[in-house]
């Protein structure tokens, strides 16, 4: 399922973060984690109030109706956060340097929560009974519940879930925090998580950083050798997103499989 | 010979059995040729101005139905149609600018244009359910990202001005009553015509190919080509709708036809009612008028206090309205609005279960 709410979750991080810091002067941090806390809780709010009462639609409509979500909670950050952008604040305000290379602290920040994020992720749908539950549910719903598990509670944990890690990348990755910028930062996960393989956790590390890598490189060299302007850059990654499903649907790593009728 | 069997089809139908199969399409066709002729004396009063969206609502219904005969039909989810309106205006209007076509000619032109560039990403119509539904999300972001960037024909940002008015040869369609019957000639064609198509052979393939793409094939359904034509048709459609667009606003940006649009367009076509050719004229009246109706409400009140409360809050309260009604629609009437009332009437069924079952199609 494609839940086209999943930019606004990574849009209530940000500016999540950036009331509880900077509003109500929490500790960075702490203000993470509560933040992270809460858009796990509106995700968990919008699969019980909006998605759980279509467990028996088709799909389209789950789909149109996760746009209706969208819609709305674009809206309500627009009513709460009326401003263009938001500074979120870094975590660390200092630089390193390291190998005559220097960088500002939040970019390790960066590297390591993203670590740290996709390492719990894997242990949770490898090593908990709660994750493997979510995996079988993933792969066959009827099957699933045969054997015992409920499906209902594993929609709601992993509405919840993704909703955390939305909102985690939105702090986490934005320096700034706006309303508007839901679909894009979507788009660039989708097509991360697809380049990296779909329901592979590494993969996904990967698949962030090789299209983050692509993009840039290939619209530094369009710019630096023909002179396009740099505003093709968000095509860059669409294309990447088109060539990828085109010539591997499962991923740069994954294996093919079958297709079963 | 075909053509002799329709002849002496129509000669042996009496009047009253050709009216009673085609009830809805010939009270549909009286309202729209008279609406005109009274909207004025309705829209004062509610504070709306009816006959310049009612222009809207004909060039939406003329995309929502080619992306229902996609959608409902075929079963194809596609987010890029609003990139077609988008090329559709863009071609019509810089041929009509640039190289001084007559508009008449521009339309067929920019439909042209819209059916060649989906026959060259047809390739993508080779993947299913959500991956197609991304890689024309795909495609949608790439043709925003070229019209806002080929500056030397397009200007970017700060869009075409000036483009002509609709024409026909030897006329300038100059007043809004004319451009309302030129959109809603085309699109109640168009609407007869998808609603044949669906009869046809072609109808009966795509349901079949929806259905079951592999059980499609056994039974010698040639389901890609298929597919690729009714791509085509719906592209055709929406580059259609886009130059009506272009050519009554005279003004065009990149903005206009972003994925926002195609959303909408996705939208308009699950509210009125998935694999209903009628349901799309639904969906997109509802889709044009709702933010206007909301927005004449306090009017109605005369309220002046609330009015100005309204007004400034509108920005807000509209988009979230328009989400709330929308998952209302979805859980409440998942098989659209059409259907959902005409199941009500008919079978005396409450509008508020599905019909269709989970695991049909995508």
């Amino acid at each position: 399922m494609i839940n086209f709410a999943q930019g606004e979750f990574a849009v209530f991080g940000g500016l999540l973060t950036y009331t509880f810091s900077c509003v109500l002067h929490i500790p960075i941090l702490l203000a993470a984690v509560i933040a992270i806390i809460c858009t796990a809780i509106i995700g968990a709010l919008m699969e019980r109030l909006f998605i759980y009462p279509l467990r028996n639609a088709q799909i389209i409509n789950v789909i149109i109706a996760t746009i209706g979500v969208s819609i709305l909670l674009k809206a309500l950050a627009r009513l709460f956060w009326p401003e263009e952008a938001y500074k979120v604040p870094e975590f660390t305000s200092s630089s390193l340097t390291f190998l005559g290379v220097t960088q500002r602290s939040q970019t390790l920040w960066v590297f390591g929560l993203t670590l740290i994020a996709v390492m719990l992720t894997y242990i949770f749908f490898n090593h908990t009974r709660v994750g493997k539950g979510m995996k079988a549910c993933s792969i066959n719903r009827e099957a699933a519940s045969l054997v015992g598990i409920n499906i209902s509670n594993m929609s709601l944990y992993s509405f919840s879930l993704s909703a955390a890690l939305g909102g985690a990348a939105g702090l986490i990755n934005a320096p700034y925090a706006s309303y508007g910028s839901g679909l894009f930062l979507g788009v660039k996960g989708f097509t991360s998580a697809v380049v990296g393989g779909l329901g592979n956790t590494f993969g996904a590390i990967f698949g962030g950083l090789l299209v983050g890598l692509i993009e840039e490189l290939i619209a530094g060299f369009l710019q630096v050798v023909f002179g396009i302007s740099s505003g093709y850059r968000d095509a860059i990654t669409a294309l990447i997103l088109i060539v990828v499903l085109l010539l591997r649907p499962q991923g740069i790593f994954g294996r093919r499989e079958g297709v079963k009728v | 010979m075909k053509f002799k069997r329709l002849v002496e089809r129509i000669a042996l139908t009496r009047p009253g059995d050709f009216l009673r199969r085609n009830l809805g399409p010939t009270v549909l066709l009286i309202f729209l040729l008279t609406f005109p002729l009274w909207e004025g004396s309705v829209s004062g009063p509610v504070h709306i101005k009816f006959l310049e969206r009612m222009r809207l609502v004909g060039i939406y219904t003329i995309v929502a139905v080619g992306l229902n005969l996609l959608l409902g039909y075929a079963g194809q989810v596609s987010l890029g149609h609003g990139a077609f309106m988008g090329i559709g205006a863009y071609a019509s209007s810089l041929l009509a600018l640039r190289a001084h076509v007559p508009v008449y000619l521009t339309i067929l032109m920019a439909m042209l244009v819209a059916v060649l560039i989906s026959l060259i990403i047809s390739p993508i119509l080779r993947l299913r359910g959500h991956y197609l539904a991304m890689a024309t999300l795909g495609f949608a972001i790439i043709s925003f990202v070229v019209l806002r960037e080929m500056t030397w024909l397009t200007k970017g940002n700060e869009g075409l001005m000036g483009i002509p008015k609709l024409s026909l040869p030897g006329v300038e369609v100059r007043t809004m009553g004319g451009e309302y019957y030129f959109i809603w000639i085309i699109a109640f064609l168009i609407l007869i015509f998808s609603r044949n198509l669906v009869n046809s052979r072609l109808g009966r393939a795509l349901k079949a190919l929806h259905h079951s793409e592999v059980a499609a094939e056994t039974m010698g359904i040639n389901t890609s080509w298929y597919k690729i034509k009714i791509f085509a048709l719906s592209a055709a459609y929406a580059g259609l709708a886009g130059a009506l667009f272009a050519h009554i606003h005279s003004f065009i940006n990149p903005g206009i036809f972003q994925l926002n649009l195609s959303i909408i367009l996705l939208v308009m076509v699950v509210l009125g009612g998935m694999a209903s050719i009628w349901g799309s004229i639904a969906g997109a009246t509802v889709v044009v008028f709702l933010p206007k109706v909301l927005e004449a409400i306090p009017y109605w009140f005369g309220n002046k206090s609330l009015t100005q409360w309204f007004s400034n809050n509108y920005s807000n309260l509209e988009p979230m309205i328009f989400g709330i009604v929308l998952i209302l629609v979805m859980i409440f009437m998942p098989s659209g609005l059409t259907r959902g009332l005409s199941d009500f009437f008919r079978y005396r069924r409450s509008p508020f279960v599905n019909p269709l079952k989970r695991g049909s199609g995508i």
